[in-house]
């Protein structure tokens, strides 16, 4: 029988330690365990045979580390381990029962956005070690010692591309259950599930007694079939050498009790011996065998944040989407993603559970522009996404990136629509959006939905995705062209829940379009929505009046204990309609807290009150002055006597920068005064962290700085190798080049930077600045001049250009 | 609180640059107010460390089995017989809301990256003052912690510390190949034990080279 056949249907037992056994033979501290598959190939071969001879189902290749960054022979060492151990069965007399596996642990590196490895190059990575273990004959991935599901991830779709063999996933939570990057097991386990993995459990980190808690909670959420290899306790230090306290009886004692609680699948890891493996399995087999159940939970997962559709209506944020708005179209087109994710962070201030994102422009490359969105957005949110598009490339390349389980807007009852995206979900996994609308329209009764309702859950039978996964949109259409189209909507919101114990979703706005004070009626529309069972609101969580409908439901139904959110929203409410703090905070000002009362322009920004200056640019634009005039008198001043001060001394960077902040924000109202103008700038200034160095803020600083001075800056981002920077100084025939290194060790990058510049792009000057630089450096490396702060970047390029 | 250490606002205000006479704002005050209680409710901290005989050569230093050539580091160890090595880290929530504050506001995240530093040398006391206590029980007197990176030990030793440690493996931190630690939030050392208690030990920016040039330099 083959594993797939007999997973979650009996008994199946995974081997022990690998490395804490190696050591025993002599494998040093930091000596590579895999390079032994070459070297002494008959201790790896022996190893495995006493693993075989213990009654093990499921052993280990010796794979674990034999990735391209530990080594330049990656399928040679793979393909020695599998082989070996395949050896190790056949000597074993196990070929019939037993399945060799291609043990993939993590690379070492982290990924980006928290570290420097790209998602795309880690699938790669993998991809590499399991191709060369599949083409030895394993018989099955093993993805362990996982403590980031995105790293997870990236194995798990490597080996779905590599080969045809199940995939099984267990990961390393600490005591509280979470990953080291914060992920819970809740949504660990609806991201794995949705990535079709054959089984899902968790190894290492520590023994069998502090795992049992973790355990409980898999089980509880997880349709899948449960692994369970803990270690032989906690590792100790006794001289030098790393000991584990927990023997054979104890550990199967525990095991047992573990058993019971209804896992499929046990073994060891660290510190487990194929002693205590054979006495696990003794203790163990006897016991009753309790086939998985599939559980009913609908998960929508960030890398840190699970939220669950059903318990309680969900906010899903709707502006981030060019739909009507000019502003949001120009940073589309000019790739301001500051402006996008600025968007995003405001509506989780105001209590957003999850972001749709809409990122789609005709005259954009909007398969990119999703790819870096996603990848911005979850750098900076803890939020789980909905992707939005109609785009199939943008949407897969969305999913791909994305670290979690995503919600996707959408699918319909389109056949062709079906085809091209159900596939997605069943490869990627989500939460789907399933509009009730077909070849032949929009329906308009509750009947019509409901029926192309029943084709798309249907279809996601076909493309086994979970009915679960799937949630109905009722359709909200304007109210004003059609009087009964509210009733439809809420007709199918009720029935979706009541005949298919479904999940619902509007897009609940549309319902005023073309009428006036929208937000009255939206607000009411809403209530009546989630009293029909409404699941997931799509709304603009900055607006008052659709929180309060929101905050009011959740208490009056019993989803708010104690009132405790709705009393927290509104204890500064006035009975005059203002609604107080609740929602009134923008997204990081905090230099807002003080709003200046009627600060000119040119006081708030020397001060740095952001809302205050930005109120105060609105009024004069209000009041016919030209902005242009406004910033020439009042904000470039201002901006200069705080830049002055801190040249000075008298004015410290915090400061200077709270300015800038404030600066920033009024030339915001500007921009949007303006978003269909052309803009005038002084000049376009690349800027960039060299190559090899992962700090950032300075360069940030800088940005910030230039962009008020009136600059356009192309910003590189960190890490930035120097073909990368020359490329972008010939394309845009960029005059200025800044370069920030904080490192001495990155300075050589910089010095790299800066004679490729000279070779190809001569007439670029560069300006570098950074913690270790000076201008003796500076002079070293060949750079044209140092910059010691944001202020001197300024002068510098203002000086450069001639203004 | 998870980061189970204060972060004190002196020290963020020194890591932002405040010198001399000039007090902070009540906007710059309330920004660090926030910064602090956001790290030390999201920080998760979490180290490692393990003990070695060490030798002292000359300027010569031996334990394990490296050898590391550093006038510095030998003469912070003269004396000692054994050491602590240790890695640790405030964990990657800083990193992420320095990015977050990024976006929208450039003087919130230089607060929230001098609370960061702030953060991760206050835990860092802590893990210190634990060893110093364990060892005195023991009979041995703790040096002043000494990292890759300081005077003349060299950064490429940080390699040494991964691979002893299993640094990845235990913390999560990751040595990119420009031996950058990320979470950036994070620190390797090593503690010199020695059965001679030394009196008055320089620390911190008192016993550095750079003290008289660096902009955040401790000072009076």
């Amino acid at each position: 029988m083959t594993l797939k056949e007999r997973l979650g249907k009996e008994w199946l037992f995974c081997d022990g330690g690998t490395g804490t056994i190696l050591q025993e033979k002599g494998l040093k501290g930091g000596e590579l365990p895999e390079t032994w598959n070459l070297l002494r190939p008959d201790d790896i071969k022996a190893l495995g045979r006493a693993y075989f001879d213990a009654g093990c189902n499921i052993v280990n290749s010796n794979t674990f580390g034999a990735n391209r960054f530990k080594y330049d022979n990656v399928a040679e060492v793979v393909a020695a381990g599998v082989r070996l151990c395949r050896e190790a069965r056949h000597e074993a007399g196990r070929d019939d029962d037993a399945y060799v596996a291609i043990d993939i642990g993590p690379t070492g590196k982290l990924l980006a956005p928290m570290g420097d490895l790209p998602f795309n190059e880690a699938v790669e990575v993998f991809a590499e070690e399991i191709k060369a273990g599949a083409e030895a004959g394993g018989d099955l991935v093993l993805i362990e010692t996982m403590s980031d599901s995105y790293e997870a991830k990236a194995a798990i779709i490597a080996a779905h591309e590599s080969c045809d063999l199940p995939v099984i996933v267990t990961m390393v939570y600490d005591e509280t259950g979470k990953l080291l990057t914060g992920g819970s097991v809740e949504g660990t386990v609806a991201m794995l599930e949705g990535l079709k993995v054959d089984a899902i459990g968790v190894n290492c980190g520590f023994g069998p007694d502090k795992m049992i808690p973790i355990v409980k909670r898999i089980l509880a959420c997880c349709s899948l079939p449960v692994v369970v290899n803990p270690n032989a306790g906690l590792p100790r230090t006794e001289g030098g050498k790393t000991v584990f306290d927990i023997g054979p009886e104890e550990f199967s004692n525990i095991m047992k009790e573990i058993a019971e609680m209804g896992v499929h699948v046990m073994g060891g890891c660290c510190g487990t011996t194929p002693a205590h493996i054979s006495e696990l399995i003794k203790t163990v087999s006897p016991l009753p065998f309790k086939a998985p159940e599939k559980k009913h939970g609908t998960y929508v997962t960030s890398f840190s944040e699970c939220v669950e559709i059903g318990p309680k209506p969900v906010i899903i944020g709707e502006r981030i989407n060019p739909t009507g708005k000019k502003r949001f179209k120009q940073a589309l087109r000019e790739n301001d993603t500051d402006y996008i994710l600025t968007e995003g962070l405001k509506q989780e201030e105001s209590g957003a559970h999850i972001l749709d994102v809409n990122v789609g422009l005709p005259e954009i490359d909007e398969p990119s522009m999703m790819e870096n969105i996603v990848f911005k957005l979850q750098s900076v949110t803890t939020l789980p996404l909905q992707l939005d598009t109609t785009d199939i490339e943008a949407l897969e390349r969305g999913m791909r990136i994305y670290n979690g389980k995503p919600m996707i807007n959408s699918v319909n009852g389109k056949r062709e629509v079906i085809e091209a995206v159900m596939p997605l979900v069943a490869k990627y996994g989500g939460v789907l959006v399933g509009l009730p609308l077909d070849e032949a329209g929009i329906p308009e009764t509750s009947d019509g939905r409901i029926a192309v309702a029943k084709k798309i859950y249907e279809a996601a039978d076909e493309y086994g995705i979970s009915r679960d996964d799937i949630v109905i949109d009722g359709l909200a259409m304007t109210v004003s062209s059609d009087p009964t189209s509210a009733i439809a909507t809420l007709d199918t919101v009720r029935r979706i829940r009541d005949e298919f114990g479904g999940h619902s979703i509007l897009g609940v706005s549309n319902i005023s379009f073309g009428l006036p004070a929208r937000e009255l009626i939206t607000a009411h529309f809403l209530t009546m929505a989630m009293q029909n069972g409404l699941s997931c609101a799509i709304i603009n969580p900055c607006n008052d009046h659709m929180m309060a409908s929101y905050r009011s439901y959740c208490a009056l139904m019993n989803k708010d204990p104690q009132c405790l959110g709705f009393i927290n929203a509104y204890s500064e409410y006035k009975s005059d309609g203002t609604f107080g703090g609740a929602t009134a905070g923008a997204a990081g000002t905090a230099a807002s807290a003080s709003t200046g009362a009627k600060l000119s322009l040119a006081e708030s920004i020397e001060r740095g009150v952001t809302g205050r200056a930005a109120e105060a640019m609105q009024e004069g634009i209000s009041e016919g002055t030209d902005p242009l005039e406004l910033i020439n008198s009042e904000l470039i001043p201002a901006l200069d006597k705080v830049g002055q001060g801190f040249e000075k001394g008298t004015v410290f960077l915090p400061q200077l920068l709270m300015s800038a902040d404030a600066a920033k924000a009024a030339f915001e109202v500007v921009k949007k005064s303006m978003a269909d103008k052309p803009r005038q700038v002084k000049g376009k200034v690349i800027l960039a962290t060299v190559k090899g160095d992962i700090h950032d803020i300075g360069k940030n600083i800088v940005k910030v700085m230039l962009e008020n001075y009136g600059y356009d800056v192309i910003d590189l981002g960190k890490d930035v190798a120097p073909e990368t920077i020359v490329d972008a100084a010939i394309k845009d025939d960029v005059k200025v080049v800044g370069l920030s290194a904080l490192m001495t060790t990155t300075v050589v990058s910089m010095e790299e930077t800066i004679k490729l510049l000279r070779e190809k792009k001569p007439d670029t000057k560069v300006v570098v600045g950074g913690a270790v630089m000076t201008q003796e450096y500076a002079d070293k490396i060949g750079a044209d001049a140092y910059s010691k702060d944001a202020m001197q970047t300024v002068r510098y390029c203002d000086e450069v250009f001639g203004v | 609180m998870p980061l189970g250490v204060t972060i004190p606002e002196n020290e963020v205000r020194r890591y932002m640059g405040f010198r001399g006479p000039v007090e902070a704002s009540p906007e710059t005050d309330a920004m660090i107010k926030k910064a602090v209680s956001s790290l030390e409710k999201d920080c998760s901290p979490k180290y490692v460390s393990k003990e070695y005989p060490v030798t002292v050569e000359g300027t010569t230093v031996h334990f394990a089995d490296i050898t590391i050539e550093s006038r510095a580091l030998a003469r912070n160890l003269a004396g000692c017989t054994h050491c602590v090595l240790f890695a640790a880290t405030a964990g990657p929530a800083c990193d992420m809301l320095v990015k977050r504050a990024a976006v929208t506001s450039s003087a919130y995240a230089s607060c929230c990256q001098a609370a960061g530093a702030a953060a991760i040398e206050a835990y860092c006391d802590l893990i210190n003052d634990k060893i110093v206590e364990e060892y005195e029980a023991k009979g041995l007197f703790a040096r002043p912690r000494f990292s890759p990176g300081y005077g003349d030990l060299s950064l490429s030793h940080q390699k040494d510390w991964f691979r002893l440690l299993d640094i990845t493996k235990n913390t999560g931190i990751e040595l990119t190949d420009s031996l950058l630690m990320v979470p950036t939030k994070s620190v390797t050392a090593i503690i010199g034990l020695s059965p001679n208690k030394l009196p008055c030990v320089k620390q911190g920016c008192e016993s550095c080279t750079m003290s008289q040039t660096c902009a955040f330099s401790r000072k009076e």
